[in-house]
């Protein structure tokens, strides 16, 4: 039985970053991959001859800096290129256009409202203060308020200063976001539709709620905490697909010592007196380690690889409330040709960026009541991208790959997800698309449909969630993902959590995976 | 001795006169409509400090009922055993939790009524913080997460039966424009629970506003407030609708924020910032009120017709999209006398709502078997701004949603009961912690302005 410091389970980029830390303080570790290939939901595949798809997460926002800059992610083959637009074509052939240049955004703005491009630059200001204070609070391991040890202690009473700090106007504009829906929040700022229903698109994304629900301006924040680092031009495609991001961090992690297995399902995390000893893979082999750290979402590590057996009754009712509802959707298209927009037609800078369907808050909504009871939209929303054409390597030349993130798409689909519902919303997706861009289906060579059932199959998220497991106010902070288990410790001991289901979870940060890297050396 | 004009005749304004009267102040009260008994529980040390009784708190017996789909009724009563017993008909399951539901909620809810006995907290001071862990961990843990959920996931939790869950979910959605998958319904779930027993989930009627009406010490005048007088930066006194002018050192208005500051007061002395602020406080009416008196009884005390979670939230759906609710939620309460109230949720403020109440009495007329009703009166949220000065039919005047409660109530800046011009409060149903909780903001008001 060999035998490590630590083993972690999954290869996706939090257990990568979490691997490369610990391996960067000198322990023996081993990173353990279900699939054939690395990155969990961080992956580009050639999905079809010569065209190479991030076939999950498809763009770079959060990627800490502080983890680019310490694991020298640039020397191993990350490259960033910067997303320079959000265009929101308009059924009535009109669009919205929001550019990085200052002066283009604001006279595009002015198009449609004079009052919106004179408040659009004190709304930057505003959440850029956010995103400001909320910066600390993602490398932290979140103190818990219900404790009262002293580092628990010491830890509120830092957060309570941090707070106090931003001053009573801050403090309650933070107060505001976290609880207000994202549609009634930018009511207070800006009058355009399609303005209002671009922002309010970011705070829906990944969750099952609509933009008018409580609690979906906080994810907004996101946004603006992708440009706070501008330096690092965090907000982009990465070149290669995402795939590349997390080969960057394996490479990292495997020039600091750390082993990497594909191919090597765990079939239980091994558990002796109550302790962590190794992993078991499916094929029979024992891996032995001082601790264990699972990459995995909450639900499978805990009800999964562990085993309700060794936990404690309330732990394991904890973790079955914590929700993950899948929402979200990708549909990849390989194209033979640019889709052409009615609304800006011909190859413009545009394309270069972001494409949004979401003309209106009510459309959004609209999309959201079918997912609630048990629909997909019929009209849903979209965001596109065309990585082809900022990196040409994605598909052959002259021809296009598109990467289409649509919600709403239950987990929960009345009958379920079969092959043909799959085909028949990747129908939807495309006849949606193609009111816009009349010239879509004629250029469709091939196309992939991933429904939140595909995820969970094929990545292991539960319920096909990308943040696992919903990022609600109550399953944040120091309850991700459950109270008084939020600092990525377990009731195992020598088990330990690094993925988005713990504190702050979701898109393709990697703070999980360097806070809990952090804890288990000690340093935080 | 400050001469002191209190406006408005709700149970918050009585017990500011009070309370100022008591500390000193000449106080005349100016109303312009007489205030119709009010839902809610106030705080013993408001009853405490004005020596009001008997104070009585009423709820119907059983507290609820709904009808279920196999015929017969589910009801809530006072007592935990019983309902336990009627809940087991539709789901043993779900009568096995019910009094460990009731117990953890109530838990949270006597929280919340010791956090509603004082002005809106410093949510940053250790005082709070230590407050809050008197609650103990798993208390904690509730509070923090519970506030925050949908109404429909807390029950979730807890439930399987869809009656029952349509029939406690409601308590999250009455009043506001949201539906019970929104976030922070939980938290008004609880707040309803404020001041009712263990086990019963909607708020007691009460007799206080008759109690004070009855106290000495205050002037009371029936007229109507024009504008609030301002000269110098200070507040001056009032214009009477008549032309008459009071002069007075202080003004407490219980009227809604943004009329007190927009309308009442001149233009042009408020900071414009706050100005814009107090436009984007939410004060969407969403209900309807149909009063009516019965020939007989109805064979039930209280009724609800929401037969669960979606229901309720279909019936939102509609209103989000600016429709009257096809299928609305509908609860009845019925007195000694025959007279009925019933609540008709969504009725969104700008819809005219025609024929909606052919369509409520005859849904209503299924459950009540023999009674007729003899006269009826419908008001929609236009007509209840009108009539009983609710903002957009708005009674809590501004939505309760957890970015307009505690010290956010209903502007982080308005939240000490002090407005931005020397000689100006304000209490009433929009400031912490308002929304039915009979008197408590008007006792919070006069403490701030005593200095206490």
């Amino acid at each position: 039985m060999a035998s490590y410091d630590a083993v972690v389970i999954g290869a996706g980029h939090n257990s990568l970053v979490c691997a490369a830390y610990l391996a960067r303080a000198g322990r023996k570790v081993l990173v353990v991959e279900r699939r054939e290939r690395i990155g969990g939901a961080a992956v580009t595949e050639e999905v079809f001859p010569g065209f190479r798809f991030s076939v999950f997460s498809y763009v770079v926002s959060l990627l800490r800096p502080e983890i680019i800059r310490e694991l020298e992610l640039p020397r191993h083959g990350l490259h960033i290129l910067p997303l320079e637009s959000t265009f929101t074509p308009l059924p009535d052939g009109n669009y919205l256009a929001q550019w990085n240049d200052h002066d283009q955004n604001r006279r595009e703005l002015a198009r449609h409202s004079l009052r919106d491009a004179e408040a659009y630059d004190e709304f930057g200001l505003m959440l850029h203060q956010m995103a400001r204070a909320v910066k600390p609070l993602l490398a932290m391991a979140p103190p818990d308020p219900t404790s009262l040890s002293f580092g628990d202690l010491m830890g509120m009473k830092r957060l309570g200063e941090h707070f106090r700090g931003l001053g009573v106007k801050r403090f309650s504009m933070l107060t505001k976001l976290l609880t207000m829906s994202s549609a009634d929040f930018l009511d207070e700022w800006f009058e355009s539709e399609p303005l209002k229903a671009t922002k309010s698109a970011s705070g829906i994304i990944g969750t099952l709620l609509g933009p008018r629900s409580p609690g979906t301006a906080y994810v907004l924040l996101h946004h603006y905490m992708g440009e706070l680092d501008g330096v690092f031009r965090a907000w982009g495609f990465a070149k290669g697909g995402n795939g590349s991001v997390t080969a960057a961090i394996a490479g990292a992690a495997q020039a600091a010592g750390a082993e990497i297995r594909t191919a090597a399902p765990v079939a239980q995390v091994l558990v002796k007196h109550g302790r962590a000893r190794g992993v078991l893979l499916d094929d029979g082999e024992e891996i032995g380690a001082k601790l264990v750290v699972s990459g995995a979402d909450p639900r499978r590590t805990f009800l999964g690889l562990v085993g309700e057996q060794h936990l404690p009754g309330p732990f394991v009712d904890s973790i079955r409330r914590f929700r993950f509802r899948g929402s979200s959707a990708k549909v990849n298209l390989a194209l033979g040709e640019l889709p052409d927009f009615a609304a800006l037609p011909g190859r413009g800078p545009h394309l270069r960026g972001a494409v949004s369907i979401s003309p209106s808050v009510d459309y959004l909504e609209r999309a959201y009541d079918e997912a609630k009871y048990g629909e997909y939209s019929k009209r849903p929303y979209m965001d596109i991208v065309i990585p082809s054409l900022l990196d040409p390597q994605m598909a052959p030349p002259g021809k296009h790959v598109m990467s289409i993130f649509v919600q709403y798409a239950p987990y929960q689909l009345n009958g379920g997800w079969t092959d043909a519902r799959r085909e028949a919303f990747g129908d939807t997706v495309v006849d949606t698309l193609a009111q816009y861009a009349p010239n879509l289906k004629n250029a469709i060579l091939h196309r992939q449909v991933v429904t939140p059932a595909d995820i969970e199959r094929i990545v292991g998220l539960s319920e096909g969630n990308i943040f696992q497991g919903e990022l609600s106010l109550q399953q944040m902070f120091f309850l991700r993902p459950v109270p008084a288990w939020a600092k990525y410790r377990t009731p195992v001991s020598a088990l330990w959590q690094c993925g988005a289901g713990t504190h702050p979870g979701g898109g393709v940060m990697g703070a999980s995976g360097r806070n809990a890297a952090m804890q288990i050396l000690g340093r935080s | 001795m400050s001469r002191t004009i209190v406006i408005g005749g709700g149970a918050d304004a009585l017990v500011a006169a009070q309370v100022l009267a008591r500390g000193g102040h000449e106080v005349m009260v100016i109303e312009s409509r007489a205030a119709s008994a009010e839902e809610g529980w106030t705080p013993a040390k408001v009853l405490r400090a004005l020596e009001l009784e008997p104070v009585e708190l009423q709820w119907p017996e059983p507290w609820l009922s709904a009808p279920l789909p196999a015929g017969g009724r589910l009801e809530l009563w006072r007592d935990v055993a019983r309902s336990v017993e009627s809940i087991r008909c539709v789901s043993p399951k779900d009568a096995e939790r019910w009094p460990e539901f009731c117990e953890r909620m109530a838990k949270l809810a006597r929280f919340l009524e010791s956090v509603y006995s004082e002005a809106p907290p410093d949510p940053l001071s250790p005082r709070f913080a230590l407050r809050a862990r008197r609650l103990g961990r798993r208390g904690l843990e509730d509070l923090l997460r519970i506030l925050p959920m949908p109404v429909a996931e807390l029950l979730d939790d807890w439930f399987e039966n869809d009656v029952l869950k349509g029939l406690l979910g409601a308590a999250g959605v009455q009043h506001i424009m949201q539906g019970p998958r929104s976030a922070g319904t939980a938290f008004r779930f609880l707040h309803h629970h404020v001041g009712s027993p263990t086990g019963v989930f909607r708020p007691p009627r009460s007799n206080v506003i008759e109690l004070l009406r009855r106290l000495p010490r205050v002037e009371l005048q029936n007229t109507e407030v024009l504008h609030i007088a301002v000269r110098a930066g200070s507040v001056v006194g009032v214009v009477l609708k008549d032309g008459r002018e009071l002069d007075a050192d202080i003004v407490v208005s219980s009227i809604e924020p943004r009329r007190t500051l927009v309308e009442l007061v001149e233009p042009g002395w408020l900071d414009p910032e706050l100005v814009r602020a107090l436009r984007y406080v939410r004060r969407r009416g969403v209900a309807a009120r149909i009063r009516l008196q019965l020939d007989r009884s109805p064979g039930f005390s209280a009724l609800a017709l929401a037969p669960s979670l979606d229901y309720l939230e279909r019936a939102y759906d509609d209103a989000k999209h600016g429709r009257v609710s096809r299928e609305p939620y509908l609860e009845a309460t019925c007195d000694a006398q025959h007279r009925m109230e019933v609540l008709v949720q969504y009725v969104p403020y700008k819809q005219k709502a025609v024929s909606l109440e052919g369509r409520v009495l005859g849904v209503l007329g299924e459950h009540w078997g023999e009674a007729r009703p003899t006269h009826t009166e419908f008001l929609s949220p236009r007509e209840l701004e009108e009539f009983e000065g609710w903002p957009e039919g708005q009674p809590h005047h501004a939505e309760l949603s957890l970015d307009q409660a505690l010290w956010m109530r209903p502007l982080p800046e308005l939240a000490r009961y002090r407005a931005p011009l020397p000689g100006l409060w304000l209490c009433g149903p929009a400031m912490h912690p308002g929304a039915g909780i009979a008197g408590a903001s008007g006792f919070h008001c006069a403490h701030a302005i005593l200095g206490r």
